[in-house]
C-alpha cells in the first residue's frame, strides 16, 4: 500500500463535507417537492448541514500543522488562485453560514429563523450552487493532484458529487426518522434518489476503473490494489456490496412498498449508505501510488 | 541570473550514502529525515544483470505542481530557479507532498512545515556548491549553471545526452540524469 501523507482526517473532511452538502440539497429538494405534511427531511437535512460541514472543516484545520500552532497563518490560505484549496476555504466559509441560516429559517430557531422565514426561497437559490460547489470540490482537490495519477481524472468530482448526493440523502433521511418517524412515507419517497445517484455512482465508479487501468501504469496499479490487491476486500465488501448493492435493493423495496416497509430497514439502507461513502474515500486516500520515477 | 541545476551521473554512483549525511548535517536534520535519499534499481537477468544506484532530491521543476497547490503561496522561485518553502507562511497542509511527482518533501513536524532540498541556496550565495556536490566521493553530482552552454554541467548534459527523470510529466525539472 503506497504511502501518502494524507490521512484520516483527510478523507473524514472529505466524507463529512460531501454528506453535509448533499444533506442540504436533499433538505431543499424536500422542501420544494414534498408535500406540505411532511417536512421532517428537508428540517433534518437542512439541520445537519452546515454542522458535518464545520466539523468536516475542523478536521482539515486540525490535519494542519504550523497552521494550528500559529493560526494567523491561516490568513494566508487565500492567497494562490491555482490552488484548490484557496478555493475551497472561500467556498466553505460561504456555504457554512448560509446552510447554518437555512437550517434557522425551516426550523424556526431563534429570532433568525423568524426573520429569515421570508427568505427561505433566496437561502436555497444561494445555497444549492455552493453546496454543489463544496461537494465537487472534494473531488477538485485531488483530481488535481497529478502526484498521484489514479486521482488526476475529471471522473474524481463527478464520483464525489454522486457519492455526496447520496450519502446527504442518507444523513436527511436517518435524521427525518430521527424527528418524526411518521414520516415513513416521505422516506419511502426519497428512496427513489437513493435508487437514482446510487446507480449514477456504480456507473461512475465502474467508468472510474475502467477508464484507470488503462489509463496509466501507475493508475492502473492503484486500481488493482482496489480491485484484487490489498484493499479488495474492503473495497468489495464496503463499498460495491454494502456501500451500493444492499442500499439499492433495499431502496427499490422501500420505493415500492410505499411506506410499508419496516422502519429498522428504512434507516438500516441509509446507514450503509454512510458506511460507503465514507470507505470509498478512504480507499481513495489510501491506494493513490506516485509516479513511476526510475523505470 | 544563472539557474542553477545538477547532473547526475548514476553510472558512477556507490550507494555510500555520503550525500544525505552531508545534507543532514548541513541542514540540521533528525537522523531519519533527508532531502535526498538513494533509490536502487535492479534490473536485467543472469548473468547480464544490472544494480543502479540513483540519488533523489528535489528537481526544482520549472512548472513545479507543488508551488501551483500551495494555497498560501509559501512555495516560490527565487531568481536563481530555486524552489524555495516560505518558512514563515507554510501551514503544514502537505497537498504539495501529495501533487508532487516526486515525492521527494518531508514534514518538519517540529516547526509543523514541509521542508525539502533548497540547493544549498545559503552557500550558494557565497560562492560554493550545494554539500550534496562537494561531499561525493565519486563526484556523481555536477552542480552549476544551465544557462551557461560553457559551463562544466552543460556541457555534461550535452555529451551524455543527460535527461531530467519522467520528463513526460512535464515539470522541467532542473536535475538532470545520465543513467546506463
Amino acid at each position: 500500500m503506497p504511502e501518502g501523507a494524507w490521512g484520516w482526517l483527510i478523507i473524514s473532511y472529505l466524507f463529512l463535507a460531501g454528506a453535509g452538502a448533499g444533506a442540504f440539497v436533499a433538505a431543499v429538494a424536500c422542501d420544494l417537492l414534498a408535500p406540505d405534511w411532511s417536512k421532517a427531511l428537508a428540517r433534518a437535512g437542512s439541520l445537519a448541514a452546515g454542522p458535518l460541514v464545520a466539523i468536516g472543516t475542523a478536521c482539515l484545520v486540525l490535519d494542519l500543522e504550523a497552521g494550528l500552532w500559529e493560526p494567523w497563518r491561516q490568513m494566508f490560505l487565500v492567497s494562490n488562485p491555482t490552488s484548490m484549496i484557496s478555493w475551497g476555504v472561500v467556498i466553505l466559509s460561504v456555504f457554512i453560514p448560509v446552510a447554518l441560516l437555512y437550517a434557522a429559517a425551516l426550523n424556526n430557531i431563534s429570532f433568525v429563523g423568524q426573520y429569515l422565514q421570508k427568505y427561505v426561497w433566496h437561502l436555497e437559490v444561494i445555497g444549492t450552487p455552493l453546496a454543489i460547489a463544496t461537494a465537487i470540490y472534494t473531488g477538485i482537490l485531488i483530481a488535481v493532484v497529478n502526484g498521484v495519477p489514479f486521482w488526476n481524472t475529471p471522473m474524481m468530482p463527478v464520483l464525489f458529487l454522486a457519492s455526496a448526493i447520496s450519502t446527504g440523502l442518507a444523513v436527511a433521511m436517518i435524521g427525518a426518522a430521527l424527528i418524526d418517524i411518521t414520516t415513513i412515507r416521505t422516506l419511502s419517497n426519497f428512496a427513489l434518489g437513493h435508487v437514482i445517484f446510487l446507480t449514477f455512482e456504480g456507473i461512475v465508479l465502474m467508468l472510474l476503473f475502467f477508464m484507470s487501468l488503462t489509463r496509466s501504469g501507475e493508475a492502473a496499479t492503484s486500481a488493482q490494489i482496489l480491485i484484487s490487491g490489498m484493499l479488495s476486500p474492503y473495497f468489495w465488501a464496503l463499498v460495491v456490496v454494502l456501500g451500493i448493492l444492499v442500499p439499492f435493493a433495499l431502496s427499490v423495496v422501500e420505493y415500492y412498498e410505499y411506506g410499508e416497509m419496516p422502519k429498522h430497514l428504512v434507516v438500516g439502507a441509509d446507514l450503509c449508505v454512510l458506511i460507503g461513502g465514507m470507505s470509498l474515500r478512504a480507499l481513495i486516500i489510501f491506494s493513490g501510488s506516485p509516479p513511476q520515477i526510475l523505470t | 541570473m544563472p539557474r542553477y541545476g545538477i547532473a547526475v551521473d548514476t553510472t558512477k554512483c556507490i550507494g555510500c550514502h555520503a550525500c544525505r549525511v552531508a545534507c543532514q548535517n548541513q541542514n540540521e536534520l533528525d537522523f531519519n529525515q533527508t532531502f535526498n535519499s538513494i533509490a536502487e534499481v535492479e534490473r536485467g537477468k543472469f548473468p547480464s544483470y544490472a544494480k543502479e544506484f540513483a540519488p533523489l532530491q528535489c528537481n526544482h521543476c520549472e512548472d513545479a505542481p507543488c508551488q501551483r497547490v500551495c494555497p498560501t503561496g509559501a512555495i516560490y522561485t527565487t531568481p536563481e530557479g530555486v524552489v524555495y518553502v516560505h518558512r514563515n507562511r507554510c501551514v503544514g497542509c502537505k497537498y504539495c507532498i501529495e501533487a508532487c511527482p516526486y515525492k521527494v518533501r518531508i514534514v518538519d513536524h517540529h516547526k509543523g512545515i514541509v521542508i525539502k532540498c533548497w540547493l544549498c541556496i545559503d552557500l550558494i550565495r557565497e560562492g560554493k556548491e550545494p554539500a550534496c556536490v562537494t561531499t561525493c566521493p565519486n563526484q556523481v553530482r555536477i552542480f552549476g549553471d544551465l544557462d551557461d552552454p560553457n559551463s562544466r554541467i552543460s556541457r555534461f548534459i550535452a555529451e551524455h545526452r543527460a535527461q531530467p527523470l519522467r520528463p513526460d510529466l512535464n515539470t522541467r525539472p532542473k536535475i538532470f540524469y545520465k543513467r546506463s
